[in-house]
This record gives structure tokens, C-alpha cells and sequence, in this order.
């Protein structure tokens, strides 16, 4: 019988193989897919994203990581739509407008999909209409920006400013992030929460879904 | 003393007395200060169809505007961004400059070839690597050390008209550096050291640059031997005192303005940071070149950037102590 211990185990070690073969041999055991998904990999992603937090692994630890999670999630999936799981969330994210680095923006979309969140990623340079558009289209939980550039940071206050526009402020759960960010900024502009660093803001979005919820 | 002998008594950190040394990697608004295009955003996508006379025109233009933003601005270094690139244009972008401001400035330009954080498509496999083929990332990273040698040997052998190398490849995000110190250790410090001891062999000087939280690894890269760090982000929490702390006193400090402050702070949270940053730098009495935690990019407040030059003027003075 596969321990999902070990495929939490083996996922923080970034095993993509043996995360991939563990995953099916227990999915042909007659585990519940949930059970995989919540207790070996979400589970080993989680005390990776905190031991990121602590400075104890960095991030190319987190991206094999997050690449075995994948791979052990490629084979789960199909069953898991079977079985009607449902995400801890839907979060819409994108580096914004006028910016094109992804690499922070990558990083939280990454621990949000190992936070149990179904994401979606706009890439980078997204304007205000197509986050609002794109949440509303999917029914998102979260939306996400992130900005590089101090230049580019003030269109996040716009996607802030058009769901207020739009009556749809309360709806979401916004949250900024990016290198120039910082806490103040977040509350000049009205967003819900800053996090300093990928893991953070994967907590901080499952924490804030639920206690919406 | 000219700007670049003060420039390279500051990289050697002896003391020069008088105004602080001042320069930027890239000074971007050369529009707004100059009415001419950056030369890093001309595109020359017709160069080899041009006139040698329209060529000349073109490389005695951009000198003009590198000579210009550093005497309008009090740099006392030039950062060249050769465009169209090459060792024959590079050659003919330095003689000018050489040919029109004799040696009044510290020529550099970019030579790093150790890895930098990957961008967010590449990445994942570039993890992935670094795990599974970390020798075959070395064999990349010794070819790239190789053409980089190669190049400087280049222009060294015709003229040796440059004074050093910025190497500009990042390391670190705001949190931590994206390598953790083991990995650092065998992935960079090899090739950093080596090609920092190679430049240093034909006779120039480096300027190590990279932006977010250094300190884990800053020892690293001291231990390399850089003449100096450069950015020192106060946004990624780097402190110069505590840095000096930990890499003495015989490496320069280049930067630690807050950039992002430049942008969205108010004048008096700009002020007292500039005045902060003098204060730290200045406090070895050599050895500090003030600057910008990243460089002077494109969306900056040119006044702003103006403003932090006027408390560099005011303050930024080691025969006239203000702090």
C-alpha cells in the first residue's frame, strides 16, 4: 500500500518520477483521489511553501517541488473530476499592465496550485479589463497582481478602481504583490493583501477564501 | 584629480577627499534631459546598409549623448551599452568617446557571464537542472566565461580604452537570492572568481551588480574579489553598515538609493532616504560611489532624480562632513 506520507515526502525532495509512479500505484490501489491530492501532494507543497517562508529551502527547491506536483496532479486529475473535487479556489492572476516580468507572478501562481487552487494565468502585461473580465467570466475567488516596475504599479489601483466601477469590489479578494510593493502601497490603493513572497501569498489567499466562505 | 582617477581611486577604496563619486548603470531619460533617443533603444536594423558617414554620425552621436549625460549629471563613469553590439562597434564607441572626452570618465560596460535568475518561462527546467545536470550548466557557464575573456582580451589588445566590467546578472529576489548559498557556491563563485581574476589581469576593474537581498550569499561574493558591489537594494533590506560589517572595507559600495522610493515616495521620504544612504556610504570615508539602487529607467521622475543629485551636492562631500 503506497504511504501518502512518502509521495509528500518525495514531492519536497522534487522527485517528479516517483511522485508520478506513487500517484498511480495508489490511484490503483483504490485510494481516494482526494486523499492523494490532500494528503500527499498539496500536503508536501504546503511544508515546502513554509519552509520557504522560514528561508530554509529557496526557490529552486520550491520549482522542482512544484514540478513534481505537477506531475503527480497530471495523473490525478481525470479522477479527481470524477470524484467532483472542487478547488480551494479559483484565483485569477497576472503581471500587470505595461509589465512583463513573470518570474514572481510565476512563482505565486505555482504555490497557489499547490495551495489547491485552481488558477488562472493571464501572463503579464494585463490591462484592468481582462482581470475583471476574466474573473467574472471563471468566477474567481482571488485576483492576483503582481508588478515588477514602480512605473507599472499603478494599474493595479486600476483593475481596483474598475471593479469598484463595476460594483464588483466586494465580490473579490485582491491581492498585489511584486518587488516595489510593499504594505502602504497596498492600502493607498484598496487591496485586500500584500505578501512579500510566493508561499505567503498562497497562505494568505486560502486563508482569506475560506474565511469568505 | 579627473573624474575617472577619482573613480578608480574610489574602486580601489583609497581615499580622494572631496565629492562623492556619482554614476548610474543607465541613465534612460536622455529624451527628457537631451531631446535624443537612449542609444540602448535606437533600433539599427539597417546598420550594415548605412554610409560609413552615416555610421559616423550615428556612433559620434551617441558619444555625444554618453559624454553629455555624465557632465550635465556629475557622473564620473560611463556605462556603455554598444548598439549595434560587437567588438568592431564597441571599439568605435570607445575611441570616440576616448577621442572627444580624453580621460575624463570610467568607461565600462556589461561581462558577465555567470547565470543569472532565469525568466519565469525557463525557470522551472532551469531548477530542474540545476539538480539533475549541474555539471553540464558549469560546461555552459565555461563557455560563456571563455567569450567573455575573449572579448575583453579583444579590446584589450586594441587600445585597452575600456576601465572595467559591470557584471550585471542577478542573483537575488527582494526575500532571499534565488540560489541558496551551497548552490551559489558551486554554480557562480567558480566562474565569478575566475573571471574576475582574468579581467583583473588585463588591467580591469569589475563592478559586481545585482538587485534584491544579497546577504546570504554577499560573503560569496566578496570572496570573489569584485572591486565593487553594486545596487545594495534597500528594498530587498540590504544595509551598507552591515554590509561593511561582513566584507570589510576593501570593496567599494555603489547604490542603496531607494528606487522604488524615488517613484511613489513623498519628497521628504525621498530626502531623508538619500540622506540616510550618504550617511551610510559616506561613513568609511572612501570607498562609496553614490548612486541609485538600480539605475535612472525609463518612467522615473527626472525630478526627482534631480532632487537626490542636489542633497548629493549638498551633503555628499567628505572635506565638508554634514553628518
Amino acid at each position: 500500500m503506497v504511504s501518502l506520507t512518502e509521495i509528500s515526502e518525495l514531492l519536497q525532495k522534487g522527485k517528479a518520477k516517483l511522485v508520478k509512479e506513487l500517484v498511480t500505484q495508489a490511484l490503483e490501489e483504490g485510494t481516494d483521489p482526494r486523499d492523494i491530492l490532500n494528503e500527499g501532494l498539496l500536503s508536501g507543497m504546503m511544508i515546502v511553501g513554509e519552509k520557504f517562508k522560514k528561508n530554509e529551502v529557496f526557490v529552486p527547491e520550491v520549482l522542482v517541488a512544484a514540478r513534481a506536483m505537477n506531475a503527480g496532479i497530471t495523473i490525478l486529475e481525470p479522477k479527481l473530476v470524477e470524484v467532483g473535487n472542487e478547488p480551494v479556489g479559483k484565483a485569477v492572476i497576472a503581471t500587470v499592465k505595461g509589465d512583463l516580468h513573470d518570474i514572481g507572478k510565476n512563482l505565486v501562481a505555482m504555490m497557489l496550485k499547490g495551495a489547491g487552487f485552481e488558477v488562472i494565468d493571464l501572463g503579464v502585461d494585463a490591462d484592468a479589463e481582462s482581470l475583471v473580465n476574466k474573473a467574472e467570466e471563471v468566477g474567481a475567488d482571488v485576483i492576483c497582481m503582481s508588478a515588477l516596475l514602480t512605473t507599472t504599479m499603478p494599474n493595479m489601483k486600476a483593475c481596483i478602481d474598475l471593479l469598484k466601477e463595476r460594483g464588483l469590489r466586494d465580490k473579490y479578494i485582491v491581492m498585489v504583490g511584486g518587488a516595489p510593493v510593499n504594505q502602504a502601497f497596498a492600502d493607498q490603493i484598496g487591496a485586500d493583501f500584500y505578501t512579500p513572497d510566493a508561499a505567503t501569498a498562497a497562505t494568505t489567499a486560502r486563508d482569506a477564501v475560506q474565511a469568505k466562505k | 584629480m579627473t573624474h575617472r582617477e577619482r573613480f578608480i581611486k574610489t574602486l580601489k577604496c583609497e581615499k580622494i577627499g572631496g565629492q562623492v563619486p556619482t554614476f548610474e548603470l543607465v541613465f534612460f531619460l536622455t529624451m527628457e534631459a537631451f531631446g535624443k533617443v537612449h542609444p540602448s533603444h535606437r533600433y539599427y536594423e539597417q546598420w550594415n546598409q548605412m554610409s560609413m558617414e552615416e555610421k559616423t554620425l550615428q556612433i559620434r552621436d551617441m558619444a555625444d549623448l554618453y559624454i553629455d549625460t555624465a557632465k550635465k549629471y556629475g557622473h564620473s563613469a560611463i556605462f556603455v551599452h554598444p548598439n549595434p553590439g560587437g567588438v568592431e562597434n564597441t571599439q568605435w564607441l570607445l575611441e570616440t568617446i576616448r577621442e572627444k572626452s580624453g580621460d575624463e570618465f570610467f568607461l565600462m560596460m556589461h561581462g558577465d557571464p555567470t547565470w543569472a535568475i532565469p525568466d519565469g518561462d525557463h525557470m522551472m527546467d532551469f531548477a530542474a537542472r540545476m539538480y539533475e545536470e549541474p555539471e553540464k550548466l558549469n560546461e555552459e557557464s565555461r563557455r560563456r566565461l571563455d567569450r567573455s575573456i575573449e572579448f575583453a582580451a579583444q579590446l584589450d589588445q586594441k587600445g585597452h580604452l575600456l576601465d572595467g566590467f559591470a557584471l550585471c546578472s542577478d542573483y537575488c529576489f527582494n526575500v532571499n537570492p534565488f540560489f541558496s548559498p551551497d548552490q551559489f557556491d558551486e554554480l557562480i563563485v567558480p566562474f565569478l572568481k575566475e573571471v574576475i581574476a582574468e579581467y583583473r589581469k588585463m588591467g580591469y576593474y569589475t563592478i559586481k551588480h545585482t538587485d534584491g537581498n544579497i546577504m546570504p550569499i554577499v560573503k560569496q561574493m566578496a570572496d570573489c574579489k569584485p572591486d565593487a558591489i553594486h545596487s545594495l537594494d534597500p528594498q530587498g533590506g540590504v544595509d551598507m553598515t552591515r554590509v561593511r560589517e561582513i566584507i570589510g572595507d576593501q570593496i567599494a559600495l555603489i547604490g542603496n538609493v531607494n528606487c522604488g522610493l524615488l517613484q511613489t515616495g513623498t519628497d521628504e521620504e525621498c530626502r531623508q532616504d538619500v540622506l540616510r544612504s550618504l550617511r551610510q556610504g559616506m561613513a568609511a570615508g572612501k570607498g562609496y560611489v553614490f548612486a541609485t539602487s538600480n539605475c535612472v529607467y525609463t518612467g522615473l521622475s527626472l525630478k526627482r532624480y534631480e532632487m537626490m543629485l542636489d542633497i548629493w551636492k549638498q551633503y555628499g562631500n567628505y572635506d565638508h562632513p554634514a553628518f
